[in-house]
């Protein structure tokens, strides 16, 4: 985790944080979390304290009777099983900015994925986080280039991998966790120096086959699949 | 494949510890996971097992309607306790508590368990499954030892202390709201679904338990 970070200026709210910690945040909305945390000392020791609650939580539960026969049965495995405990894995120092997370699902490398371009300064990429009520993708904007106006279906997250972007209200920052409610419109904006990579997620109810066709309707409210007649 | 209401369960009445405080009692478990780690100590492990095995099955019976609650708690309990015992050397006493790092594995196996389970109800009826194979491991999401840094677990011992004498105080419908989220696995707006009350009722009552038990979110 990267100690040294830019100021995050937008944290999730209790409400992501706690679900976070107790494990009931849905997975896509987690590798939110997850992913702002890298960059995010406070919330860091915010999940500490709220993992802290929920083990206490834990322990003061009405105990379950265990059968005896429950602990020779793993003690059986284990013994079976050639693997006595291992030892710690030293982490490997990480080569790449990105959070582990963002890394394992793309590889370590960006290029090799499914880009999909949406205009000349945007394109997008899905991920599969194992959410089927949400689509879960990268997106990247091009330097100065601006993501087209559209409104929102449902509600969505954004976490700022690199680089930065503005809309009407402020000015975001790498680590940013952005909520943007059903209903509400803006026109992101990426700043003049460099390219904006945001990994985001958004609510949706409707399952439909062609998961492309759909973003593009959803996010950019194109009304028909071919984008030179959108508004 | 959540139907129906909360099994019964038989309570354990013997051979159970008086219920310390999590953190007194806490310094003997740290030696003995450094037991099970460094000699692989099956006595020490047998005392672990005792003392957290009956939490790790009430806490699977907590997820309201398995039609399967039983084995469900039996594979939780074999899973999370294989994991306490493969991954003890990866204990560390600096960042975590005992229980809190074994409540963290069960938490996570929890999730686990329940996505496969998701996913066979998925497969069957053969819904939606472009690139599935891509799907990221759960602990990429929720770490197992990463979510602490050292230098804040002074601040972590003192809250849990805080918790521990806190939780007691707390209005019943905010313990309710917790417990729902904690141990149920229910989201904040799966809560507000089931008690029938707005998100921001739900959201409000945990601000609240927050405040009184002096945790710094939200601040
Ligand atoms: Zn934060």
């Amino acid at each position: 985790m990267q100690k040294h970070t830019p100021m995050v200026k937008y944290h999730p709210d209790a409400r992501f944080l706690t679900d976070y910690a107790a494990g009931c945040l849905p997975a896509s909305q987690a590798l939110c979390v997850a992913t702002h945390l890298h960059y995010c000392p406070l919330c860091r020791l915010k999940i500490g304290e709220l993992t802290e609650l929920g083990a206490e939580l834990f322990m003061q539960q009405q105990p379950v009777k265990v059968e005896k026969a429950a602990l020779e049965k793993l003690l059986a495995r284990i013994q079976a099983s050639p693997q006595s405990p291992i030892s710690p894995v030293q982490a490997e120092p990480s080569v790449s900015i990105l959070p582990k997370a963002v890394n394992k699902l793309t590889s370590g490398n960006l290029e090799r994925l499914n880009w999909r371009r949406i205009g000349s300064n945007f394109r997008v990429s899905r991920l599969n986080v194992g959410d089927k009520q949400r689509e879960t993708s990268l997106f990247c904007i091009k330097a100065g280039g601006h993501v087209p106006h559209h409104q929102h279906k449902g509600d969505e997250i954004t976490v700022i991998l690199k680089g930065s972007f503005s809309d009407h209200e402020d000015k975001y920052e790498v680590g940013d966790f952005i909520v943007r409610t059903n209903g509400e419109t803006h026109k992101p904006v990426a700043s003049q120096d460099q390219d904006c990579l945001c990994l985001s997620t958004l609510d949706a109810p409707i399952v439909l086959s062609n998961w492309l066709l759909r973003f593009g309707l959803y996010l950019f409210n194109l009304g028909t699949p071919s984008h030179q007649t959108a508004a | 494949m959540r139907t129906g209401s909360l099994k019964a369960m038989d309570y354990e009445s013997d051979d159970q510890q008086p219920a310390a405080p999590s953190d007194e009692r806490g310094q003997y478990w740290v030696i003995c996971l450094e037991k099970v780690a460094s000699t692989q100590d099956v006595k020490a492990f047998r005392e672990l097992f005792e003392h957290f095995s009956p939490m790790i099955k009430s806490f699977a019976y907590k997820i309201p309607g398995l039609e399967q609650a039983e084995p469900f708690a039996e594979e939780l309990l074999q899973e999370t306790m294989l994991k306490v015992w493969t991954k003890a050397a990866s204990f560390d006493a600096r960042l975590a508590s005992p229980s809190t790092w074994i409540f963290t594995i069960a938490r996570n196996m929890r999730i686990d368990l329940l996505r496969k389970q998701a996913r066979h109800v998925i497969n069957n009826v053969q819904l939606y499954q472009d690139g599935d194979d891509d799907e990221i491991a759960l602990d990429d999401i929720w770490f197992e030892d990463e979510n602490s840094d050292v230098f804040n677990q002074l601040a972590m011992q003192r809250s849990r202390k805080q918790i521990h004498e806190s939780l007691k105080l707390l209005p019943i419908e905010q313990t309710e709201v917790l417990s729902k989220v904690y141990l149920e696995d229910k989201s904040h707006a799966e809560v507000a679904a089931e008690l029938k009350l707005p998100l921001g009722t739900v959201k409000s009552r945990v601000r609240l338990a927050l405040n009184k038990l002096k945790l710094v979110v939200d601040r």
